[in-house]
């Protein structure tokens, strides 16, 4: 059988994402995305006011510092209102995942099938090894997605169909990829022969940077198997030519000088910020003199209030975020800067820049 | 790499005390059973969901052959074998919503039973 006819039996939906395998399970999900959209997505604002005035009684501190957000979570959580938003959140995440586990999950053997045949079809590559050691760091369930990144050999699935829900269709046709790769800065001289994805996860973003730039090599790796043989499957489906290798961005197997441009995407937030510092030390060291490096990620502490430190620090707890707080208070572009990248400007009070224009470092 | 990268816990400490940090049915309420109920009114939200979306596609498809069931449905019942089937769902769908309220020794995970003689 076809790489479609195994992943795509009832065809695609919202660009490349397949069809869930019965109308029952599409019922259901369509039912979470809704209730995702009304009673967390909506709720931000009401929510957030509401909180802000308990704290306010409670003489909370307004500052982002971690004794006021250990405060915070004492007060908030002691609210029957509060305990109701972060339980139904939790709920409706387990049971978001549950399903899509038991869809996909009752069509393994012709979804791992079509994986084998992939691995073997062009155009572009992919290379894994399934004995690399994965870091303990990078075996965390993040979003509380079953058995994490790399001991599900579904798991590039599962995230990007994740993804697409928790996003309420700003994934869908690959919009949030083809967006945030615009944002990736060019070299001063215009010249981008390479481009390197860091955590490509499914691929999304590596492809959008080949329809960006068609002319350049595009790589994008990931530390999980699963997710590199997925973004293969999900590129060789969209015949667009990239390369993807499973692969840690602390530890990059790349020559010196060898990309122009290396682009992260809500990648940093992912990992310990021990584990940041290499990455972007290696970032430095495979991009040439004059090459940049985008990262697109959340904001710094700078920014933020002790509401925006407390829901970072619950969605660390209930979403499968642990290593969110820390990167936050990490304030990245102070590490890109202590690396060596010449920073352009950036305002770190401005919490929407960091995910819309993001920090920009250049190679001196 | 460093011996406190290779360990996540050291990187997890600060959300080792909130409510959702542990990964098995985390309990938010002093009462846990508030959690429980709190999920089961969800579940079934998305059954319901689920059997209406099928509803009307079902009408949908039977008008577009022409074909008008309702009275059959208001006073017929499934065949043997449908019974069977609608049992096996049934099961699956009550351990589904209400397992969760005995998830705290475990009994969400038990087989379904037969009823004593």
């Amino acid at each position: 059988m076809s790489i479609t006819e195994l992943v795509y039996p009832r065809g695609k939906v919202a660009g490349p994402y397949p069809a869930l395998p019965t109308r029952r399970d599409e019922a259901y999900v369509d039912f979470i995305a809704d209730a995702r959209n009304f009673l967390l997505h909506a709720q931000q604002r009401p929510i957030g006011q509401y909180s802000r005035e308990i704290m306010l009684k409670a003489g909370v501190p307004q500052t982002a510092d971690p004794a006021a957000t250990r405060q915070s979570i004492n007060v908030l959580m002691a609210d029957p209102a509060l305990k109701t938003y972060y339980r139904v959140k939790r709920s409706l995440q387990e049971a978001f995942w549950n399903r899509l586990q038991s869809a996909f999950g009752g069509r393994r053997e012709q979804l791992m099938a079509a994986l084998d045949e992939a691995d073997k079809q062009g155009p572009g590559s992919v290379e894994y090894d399934p004995k690399t050691p994965i870091p303990d760091y990078a075996q965390t369930q993040i979003h509380l997605q079953p058995r994490g990144y790399s001991a599900e050999p579904l798991a590039g699935l599962l995230y990007d169909f994740g993804l697409k829900v928790f996003l309420g269709g700003a994934a869908d046709n690959d919009m949030v990829s083809t967006m945030s790769v615009r944002a990736a800065a060019k070299p001063e001289d215009g010249r981008v022969s390479r481009v390197l994805d860091l955590g490509a996860s499914a691929g999304a973003t590596t492809t959008a940077f080949k329809r960006a730039y068609p002319d350049a090599e595009v790589h994008g790796i990931d530390v999980s198997a699963a997710m590199v043989r997925y973004a293969h499957l999900r590129a060789v489906e969209q015949n667009i030519d990239v390369h993807f290798k499973q692969m840690l961005a602390e530890d990059m197997r790349y020559p010196d000088g060898h990309f122009d441009v290396v682009f992260a995407l809500l990648f940093f937030h992912e990992v310990p910020v021990p584990i940041a510092r290499r990455v972007i030390a290696e970032a430095f060291r495979v991009l040439r003199p004059g090459g940049t490096f985008t990262v697109l990620d959340f904001s710094g502490d700078r920014g933020r209030d002790v509401y925006s430190m407390f829901f970072a620090e619950m969605d660390a707890a209930d979403n499968g975020e642990p290593f969110l707080p820390g990167f936050i208070r990490s304030n990245i572009e102070d590490l890109m800067s202590a690396a060596g990248f010449v920073m352009r400007a950036y305002n770190p009070m401005d919490q929407g820049a960091a995910l819309r224009t993001g920090r920009v470092g250049v190679k001196p | 790499m460093s011996e406190k990268a290779k360990n996540p816990a050291d990187s997890l400490d600060y959300v080792r005390d909130l409510p959702g940090f542990q990964p098995n049915n985390p309990v938010y309420f002093d009462n846990e059973v508030v959690d429980h109920l709190i999920g089961i009114v969800l579940e079934l939200g998305a059954e319901i969901w689920v059997l209406r979306d099928r509803q009307v596609h079902l009408e949908e498809l039977l008008a577009d052959k022409g074909v008008d069931l309702r009275a059959a449905l208001e006073k017929g019942r499934p065949a043997a074998a449908t019974e069977v089937l609608l049992k096996i769902e049934r099961e699956a769908m009550i351990k589904r919503i209400y397992g969760r309220l005995y998830s705290r020794y475990g009994g969400d995970k038990v087989e379904q039973a037969t009823a004593p003689m």
